[in-house]
């Protein structure tokens, strides 16, 4: 009995009386929760008097988002949409991922399509990694499950008009995760954070001591092997999501020829361009994410003319030039946000 | 007793190697141009086990055939003339094989002190040459040989067959795209649990056959086994060590060998990164096997299998607050994860077969191959760095006149 009162004190002492101290002087400190999720990395930085949000708490918010939107987990819903006939009841996630490609679908006339699947399966970039490259045949008959037009939304029903349609948020869900984090947070009252899933990036605030601006890294394709520089600029941004889609990862080789992970819609087959990477600075990552696969898809001068009408994105650009340089380039505002 | 009698004159006087003065073997003839339908011909040097591997994987490979064998133990020879074609000829002294004039290339699987001499007499004879690895006995005759083979206009290329494998080329890929972060070591065993001798039916055969016993014919388990793995690191950080310790000793097969049976040296290669290679011949645990040390996560590559490690995943805190890039696969810390690495369509062979095609298509296209003299002349010179430092107990340096690129 003695023994518990003394456990119960010490509690008190190391738990309690910290937090009165902080909260007495008002002090932002830093609280790191990190991990692994949707097959990649997460990092989370917030300031708060307190701890706010607990390790447990944010794998549960990517435990809901996989059960909706990963099509690496077999009986999630969108794989039961996948293999449904016509259709499936969405959920709120499934709903907001597939709302918000369709509109991104549209503003980009098909570029970004997540009823790529077929697609990107055939060409070995599925779950099952397959190594023979798809004819031109398959090709042509897969495309007859492609397009958003065979996608409709009647309320909270997603219909396919083709069996065989199927769907892939992959290029957008990471996104979708870091604002539902950041939206967490916000529930939390936590009003200055930067969440990173995968190197999708979404910030509020700034970061103590020192009131001072997050900074960002966006990294590059390394020179060589003992390369340690590998952050090709770093930014300063007020707030907002930066995303980056980027092929130099994710491909492998045919015929000495990359195949990227991108494919085409329009044309079944890999988009082939300058572009290694492209990095988005948006309102939010859902928004980011969305955009930077499409401006992969449309090559550096099709990507320009897009966002000098889309002026709420901005974007970072890393290609190879026709003498296979790697050179970098960005719309005005994205430069602005550049420190070094 | 016997088995030590046989001295390396003796060897090469057997072998019928030893005639006074240069044979007359006229000048040199060879076909400038391959039509697509010429066949390239061949003869064998050295009919031995790694001879007679070689001559089984020619067999079925179109537009070549073998149409000569050699070695100075005619039972050999008759091993390899199974998978030459019919009408193949057999010889005991390789330079009556160089002198027939419907040879175009040659395959040379001797031991290596034979090597250099092998090499300049077939260049002199205008044959092109696939040589087994390593390339020479000692380091002037690695600089020589390179010297003497861009002075000829022929294919000269080493049996380094993991250049030609898409496993590395895929690790290669993998370090170029900072999967790894910053690198700073190599460690690399090539690992047995065997004496590593082969069976003697006539004592006198001691030497010739277990010729990897003796430092007269060859550096021991740093030139026969660990020489792969030191021409992969080299092929991995596109260049050479710039010195080297180690120590060696014979602590376990004391059976009259005098190459060590248990090696270990470290080499250091520019900026700092260092390679250990070790052979132990008293212990086959994961018995060939590199892994590669980066800030990031490690590869471990196995013999047709490569996996990854994470690093944990602990924020670095810098100058950023965070990264932004291509989305990284990622997994816990320790967890292995396989690297695919296989091109689409890619057959499942050996990877000599791939090295031996290629060999083929840069005779045909008048074209270096990629392990050529140059790369695989540095990888003997860093081998024999390596046992200098064993032998001397001391660092040894990449001199300057080294330099064969």
């Amino acid at each position: 009995m003695s023994r518990c009162f003394l456990i119960l004190i010490c509690c008190i002492a190391f738990f309690v009386l910290p937090a009165f101290n902080t909260a007495r002087g008002k002090e932002l400190l830093p609280f790191y929760v990190e991990g692994i999720a949707q097959g990649t990395t997460y990092h989370i930085t917030y300031y708060a008097e307190s701890e706010r949000v607990s390790k447990s708490q944010v794998d549960s918010v990517f435990k809901s988002i996989d059960r909706s939107l990963s099509i690496y987990q077999p009986g999630s819903l969108i794989n039961r949409f996948n293999e449904s006939a016509d259709g499936i009841l969405m959920d709120q996630h499934l709903r907001n991922v597939v709302k918000k490609s369709m509109f991104i679908g549209r503003s980009t006339n098909g570029v970004f399509d997540i009823t790529v699947l077929p697609l990107v399966q055939a060409w070995g970039f599925g779950v099952n990694r397959k190594v023979t490259p798809p004819d031109s045949v398959a090709i042509r008959s897969l495309l007859d499950c492609v397009g958003s037009a065979k996608l409709l939304i009647k309320g909270n029903y997603l219909e396919k008009r083709n069996a065989c349609v199927k769907i892939d948020v992959n290029g957008i869900a990471q996104g979708y995760s870091v604002d539902v984090l950041a939206g967490f947070f916000e529930t939390k009252n936590v009003r200055n954070y930067l969440v990173e899933v995968g190197g999708e990036i979404r910030v509020r605030g700034k970061k103590y001591p020192g009131a001072s601006a997050m900074r960002i890294g966006i990294e590059a394709p390394a020179k060589t092997a003992t390369d340690s520089q590998i952050l090709q600029h770093v930014m300063e941004i007020p707030g907002g999501a930066v995303t980056t889609s980027g092929n130099y990862r994710k491909y492998h080789a045919s015929d000495g020829k990359k195949i990227t992970h991108l494919i085409s819609p329009a044309t079944g087959y890999p988009f082939t361009n300058e572009l290694l990477s492209v990095t988005v600075w948006a309102r939010d990552a859902i928004t980011a994410d969305g955009y930077d696969n499409a401006l992969m898809g449309m090559g550096l001068k099709e990507a320009f003319a897009f966002l000098s009408k889309h002026r709420d994105i901005e974007a970072f650009f890393i290609y190879k030039d026709n003498s296979g340089m790697i050179r970098d380039t960005a719309t005005a505002k994205f430069y602005q946000q550049i420190i070094k | 007793m016997p088995a030590k009698n046989v001295t390396r004159r003796k060897f090469v006087a057997d072998s019928g190697l030893l005639v006074s003065g240069l044979m007359a073997m006229g000048l040199p003839v060879w076909r400038d141009q391959f039509a697509p339908s010429d066949k390239i011909r061949l003869g064998l040097i050295g009919s031995g086990n790694r001879g007679c591997g070689l001559a089984s994987l020619l067999k079925p490979m179109p537009g070549v055939e073998l149409i000569a064998c050699c070695d100075i133990q005619p039972t050999q020879t008759k091993n390899a003339l199974q998978y030459a074609a019919k009408g193949a000829k057999a010889y005991t002294d390789y330079r009556q094989l160089l002198q027939d004039k419907n040879i175009d290339a040659v395959i040379i699987a001797t031991p290596l002190f034979l090597h250099y001499q092998m090499a300049i007499d077939s260049l002199a004879a205008g044959k092109h040459i696939y040589m087994e690895k390593s390339v020479s006995y000692d380091i002037p005759q690695a600089v020589s040989l390179a010297k003497k083979v861009k002075e000829s206009k022929l294919v000269f290329q080493v049996g380094y067959q993991y250049r030609y494998y898409s496993l590395y080329h895929k690790i290669r890929e993998a370090i170029k795209q900072n999967w790894l972060g910053k690198i700073t070591h190599f460690e690399c065993q090539y690992n047995r649990n065997s004496n590593w001798r082969n069976p003697v039916s006539d004592p006198k055969l001691e030497r010739v056959i277990n010729w990897r016993m003796y430092r007269e014919y060859c550096g021991g388990p740093l030139s026969e086994l660990c020489a792969h793995e030191i021409d992969m690191v080299n092929y991995l950080l596109d260049g050479h060590p710039v010195k080297a310790v180690g120590l060696g000793g014979i602590n376990y097969w004391k059976d009259g060998r005098d190459t060590f049976d248990h090696v270990r040296t470290v080499y250091e290669y520019p900026e700092g990164v260092k390679a250990g290679f070790t052979s132990v011949l008293s212990n086959a645990f994961n018995g060939y096997n590199i892994k590669i040390f980066g800030d990031k996560a490690t590869i471990e590559i196995q013999r047709e299998q490569a996996f990854i490690y994470a690093e944990s995943t602990e924020n670095k805190k810098g100058i950023v607050d965070g990264v932004t890039g291509a989305t990284i696969e990622a997994t816990t810390q320790g967890k292995a994860v396989e690297i695919p690495f296989k091109k689409p369509g890619e057959e499942d062979v050996e990877p000599t077969t791939f090295a031996m095609r290629d060999f083929f298509e840069c005779i045909r296209q008048s074209r270096e191959p990629i392990s050529n003299v140059i790369n695989a002349g540095e990888s003997s010179i860093a081998i024999h760095l390596g046992n200098m430092a064993m032998d001397k107990e001391t660092v040894q340096y990449w001199k300057p006149e080294y330099s064969i690129r």
